[in-house]
């Protein structure tokens, strides 16, 4: 030990002649590799990636760039790296990442860039600049979410047993239900108050709208204008994950489900409750 | 019949428009519609024959998942992206609504009915997900030396 120590010690003030010492050198290339394994690693999990595949693309790309010792550990919300980098000594970084929305266009493209980088067409740097182009990437246009919700609705209330007409009055209810969870996204609602708010609102219009004599079936109506909010993916997901074995995702994404579950039944019952006092 | 045509095209809209919500890219709509149909279609035919939602979605998954894993080898993409927005129609998002629904209007069996249903819908998917994911990758090249 005493030994290395001096060796190392000799090494540093060799290169302490030149302007920049080797550690600084390989400090420069650890932070490298660990912002680009990481901001992958980051980019995917955000977007909706599965955890095996964040784990396993960033150990590709770490290996890419000839790092051998890679230690990855992801769960829905959180990443931990440890690379060793210089053949000494390990380093970690941990990264929360919260569950947000989903942007499968952008997985795609970490996916591509990843199988690039190990046909070796990307230096670091270049594949640096790649990643922030593809962690900018827009999401469609509002006004086509809006649009897309409300087709969404509208096919799922007809697939849910509802009749044509109805499927018309949930086009325009899931309209108008994202044009709120829009607008609440810009405002940085918190999730629960958004989906609350969202499905209250939401129920209040279908119940206006059937009301008036518009639909046959106001159930259905209701259940085909929230389906764009209901985490149907995330309990899917979450048996996955349980059955790969990744208890703790799996544990994570069930959370997240029975939260976003009760505070759309919340907001719906609270409105028909309300209504049904007054009327 | 008819009304199985029209369901079928609602499944591929509802397919297309939640991949559009999810952020897919456009070339891949057409691709992941027909995923949500195929889908639907097993899930339908089944249902009318055998009329258990679970045993239906069970082997729906797997027709869905072979399709993905099919286009997601032939497009060089990842498979989730065929496979969560074809998943959608099958996914018991009206199961887990109407099971927390009962429970805050305190109709507890109704809830517990919903509730079971809703479990055993979502691990079948899982594990017809999971049958297809056993199958090694090669079996799935053959699409593409065609192309």
């Amino acid at each position: 030990m005493e030994n290395r120590d001096i060796k190392v010690g000799k090494e540093i003030e060799k290169c302490n002649e030149k302007n920049r010492t080797c550690a600084d050198i390989a400090n420069e290339r650890k932070d490298m590799i660990f912002n680009l394994v990481m901001k992958a690693g980051e980019i995917l999990l955000h977007n909706g990636a599965e955890i095996f595949r964040v784990e396993e693309t960033m150990e590709i790309i770490a290996r890419a760039y000839g790092v051998n010792e890679v230690y990855v550990y992801a769960i829905s919300n959180g990443l931990f790296l440890t690379i060793n980098v210089d053949g000494n000594f390990f380093s970690t970084k941990i990264k929360q990442v919260p569950i947000e929305t989903v942007h499968l266009g952008r997985v795609a493209e970490v996916n591509n860039l990843s199988r690039d980088i190990v046909a070796g067409k990307y230096t670091m740097e270049e594949a640096m600049k790649e990643l922030d182009r593809i962690a900018a990437m827009p999401f469609v246009p509002d006004l086509w979410r809006i649009f897309c919700a409300g087709i969404g609705s509208a096919a799922f209330c007809y697939l849910l047993g509802g009749s044509p007409f109805d499927s018309f009055v949930s086009f325009l209810s899931g309209f108008l239900l994202y044009i709120f969870i829009i607008y609440a996204e810009k405002r940085r609602f918190p999730k629960v108050l958004k989906i609350v708010f969202g499905s209250a609102g939401v129920t209040l219009i279908s119940i206006l709208m059937f009301h008036f004599g518009l639909g046959n079936s106001l159930d259905h109506i209701i259940i085909g204008s929230i389906i764009t909010l209901v985490p149907g993916v995330a309990l899917t997901t979450s048996i996955r994950d349980f059955f790969n074995g990744d208890y703790l995702s799996g544990t994570i994404h069930l959370v997240d489900t029975l939260l976003v579950a009760t505070s759309i039944s919340v907001g719906v019952s609270v409105m028909l409750k309300v209504w049904n006092m007054f009327l | 019949m008819a009304s199985m045509v029209i369901q079928l095209i609602a499944s591929f809209f509802a397919t297309v428009s939640f991949a559009f919500l999810f952020n897919v890219p456009k070339k891949e709509f057409f691709y992941c519609g027909i995923t949500g149909t195929i889908g639907w279609f097993f899930y339908l035919l089944l249902y009318n024959f055998l009329s258990s939602v679970v045993f239906a979605t069970l082997i729906a998954s797997v027709a869905l998942t072979i399709v993905s894993r099919l286009f997601a080898v032939n497009r060089k993409l990842p498979v989730t992206i065929f496979l969560i927005s074809g998943i959608f129609p099958l996914v018991p998002g009206a199961g887990i609504y109407y099971t927390t629904y009962y429970i805050f209007t305190h109709e507890i069996s109704l809830a517990v009915e919903k509730g079971v249903q809703t479990i055993s819908i979502a691990l079948a998917i899982a594990f017809g997900i999971m049958l297809v994911f056993v199958i090694p990758q090669r079996c799935f090249l053959w699409g593409r030396r065609q192309r």
